[in-house]
């Protein structure tokens, strides 16, 4: 009985949150505008280069908190597939959320005394909840940016992964709900609390507020928007600063960001070396490397792809041309793995980051096992009979394609 | 099924060498890697082909695997064209120096340190250390 009680207590309370926060998402502009001049706000700098930091500076109400959302006007996808089991039916929801309207870089800057609040959230590890911390903080309305972002979701079953379809696109959410599919997603994209949250507004007795604004090298170029916020309407007016880059750095857009492109480069020259080396593809460790760079699995996982779609055409062009493939066999196997290349870019989507580092783990270790049973005395011996057998079949092949060629002249 | 190579018949079957293609190509395409190193041993354990016919043959099918994984991550936009462009150029330099070095050194050796590498790097991705 008890919990019964507790229980539509706690319901009644969401449903006031969520009637609250709906009220102040529909708050009409005008009120905020004749508070601006309660909350003034000046940056050090206009112009960033290659990242750096931003001193914030400005004056609100005394005593109140200050906040300040800080985004950039580069938009970054970001996508979540909700399987958690719903406390209410019991059952895997299993909706996919996309959205391609996030900030590709966005910060929330609390007043220094929530440090302690955003350290707690911090110690519950993966299970961090960007709605948790701004509930703990009284931010919900402060923010809005990643809220504005247009996000589709679509009904996702084991068929339509299986086809490879996004599956059936669910209509559109209400403001209410897309902020909080919008917090899911921060999380989703920036992974790590102290990437986004930052205890860092230092607030004095009279009001004055300072905080720094940090780049990091890898942000994107262009506006960056910085606006002070005391609750939901008393704020700043909005402020721009801009970022630069330049050579070597280049921004990615479609990872969100900003890369030294040596590293990249230096990086795909030493794996793909060392690949021919040991026999078996690049991506195997380019990828991890890639990932563990930061870079989006998915990004990483369809770029990296493509780089050996001609190193593996010149290679078929040269087998075909002593007719040293089967293209019976080839294109029966071939048809199989067409179909399963129609699957496998859609799961990349599905999974996070982190089922995507797991996954990959298992499957080194059996390509390092498969490494490691090429290395054994047993299958050295028969190697070394196969490869003599292939270079004589090979040589036999080349000599009739040089007899083909001899006899067309 | 038959298959007819230089003059010899091999049979294949195909209950574990399609099923087994299938899904090495879902495992490939969706994490991003070519399917070769898994694609030798199902043709030379699983399908008991000798060398000389999966060289070519395999490198074949994986391309189909490739070419429609390629358009398939395009379509879903993961795909980075300014991070193609500083890649590609790489991985053609590597393919050209690997095989320079590939002769200076023993192949036994190479697989075990890669080996080693291999694990080290499956560990940290599932956080072990």
């Amino acid at each position: 009985m008890k919990k019964k009680v507790l229980f539509s207590f706690i319901s009644i309370f969401i449903g006031l949150l969520i009637i609250g926060s709906s009220i102040s998402l529909a708050q009409p502009q005008k009120e905020t505008t004749t508070s601006q001049s309660l909350v003034t706000i000046q940056i050090d700098k206009k112009q960033l280069k290659n990242g750096g930091t931003v001193i914030v500076t400005g004056k609100a109400p005394e005593g109140k908190p200050v906040y300040i959302e800080v985004w950039t006007e580069e938009k970054v996808r970001a996508a979540r597939l909700d399987a958690e089991v719903d406390k209410e039916t019991g059952k895997r929801p299993y909706i996919f959320y996309i959205t391609d309207e996030m900030p590709a870089f966005y910060n929330l800057l609390f007043p220094k005394e929530f440090s302690d609040v955003l350290e707690k959230e911090k110690k519950e590890g993966r299970k961090w909840s960007v709605s948790n911390l701004l509930r703990n903080t009284g931010a919900t309305a402060i923010f809005e940016a990643p809220a504005q972002a247009k996000i589709d979701r679509y009904q996702t079953t084991l068929w339509a992964s299986i086809i490879g379809s996004r599956g059936e696109k669910l209509p559109p959410m209400d403001k209410f709900e897309n902020k909080r599919r919008a917090m899911q997603l921060v999380k989703a994209k920036f992974r790590d609390l102290p990437v986004v949250f930052k205890a860092d507004v230092e607030i004095n007795p009279d009001g004055t507020f300072k905080a720094p604004i940090y780049l990091p090298d890898n942000a994107p170029p262009g506006k960056y928007y910085v606006v002070a916020k005391v609750d939901k309407d008393t704020r700043s007016e909005t402020v721009v600063f801009e970022n630069s880059i330049s050579f070597p750095s280049v921004y990615l857009d479609n990872a969100g960001r900003t890369v030294n492109l040596f590293v990249p480069f230096l990086l795909t020259v030493a794996v793909t070396t060392f690949g021919v080396l040991m026999g078996a593809g690049g991506g195997f460790i380019l990828n991890p490397l890639l990932v563990m760079l930061g870079l989006p699995h998915t990004v990483v996982a369809g770029t990296v792809m493509p780089t050996v779609l001609f190193s593996q055409a010149s290679g078929i062009y040269n087998y075909s041309r002593i007719k040293f493939i089967s293209w019976k066999l080839g294109i029966t196997l071939g048809l199989a793995m067409l179909a399963g290349g129609f699957i496998g870019p859609k799961l990349t989507e599905l999974i996070t980051l982190d089922q995507y580092k797991f996954l990959f783990g298992w499957i080194l270790i059996i390509l390092a096992a498969l490494m490691f049973w090429q290395t054994t005395p047993k299958y050295l011996e028969k190697n070394k009979k196969e490869q003599a057998i292939l270079k004589e079949y090979q040589r036999r092949a080349m000599e009739a394609a040089q007899k083909r060629k001899e006899g067309g002249k | 099924m038959k298959v007819e190579f230089w003059g010899q018949e091999f049979k294949v079957n195909l209950f574990i060498g399609i099923p087994g293609a299938f899904l090495i190509a879902v495992a490939s395409s969706m994490f991003g890697f070519g399917g070769g190193p898994f694609m030798v041993p199902l043709m030379a354990v699983g399908l008991r082909l000798p060398m000389y016919v999966i060289v070519g043959s395999s490198l074949l099918a994986i391309f189909f695997n490739t070419l429609m994984g390629s358009f398939r991550h395009y379509g879903f936009g993961n795909f980075d064209l300014v991070f193609f462009l500083i890649m590609f150029p790489g991985a053609i330099l590597g393919g050209f120096i690997g095989p320079r070095i590939a002769k200076r050194l023993n192949p036994v050796i190479v697989k075990r340190v890669a080996c080693v590498g291999l694990l080290i790097l499956a560990m940290q991705l599932l956080g072990v250390f």
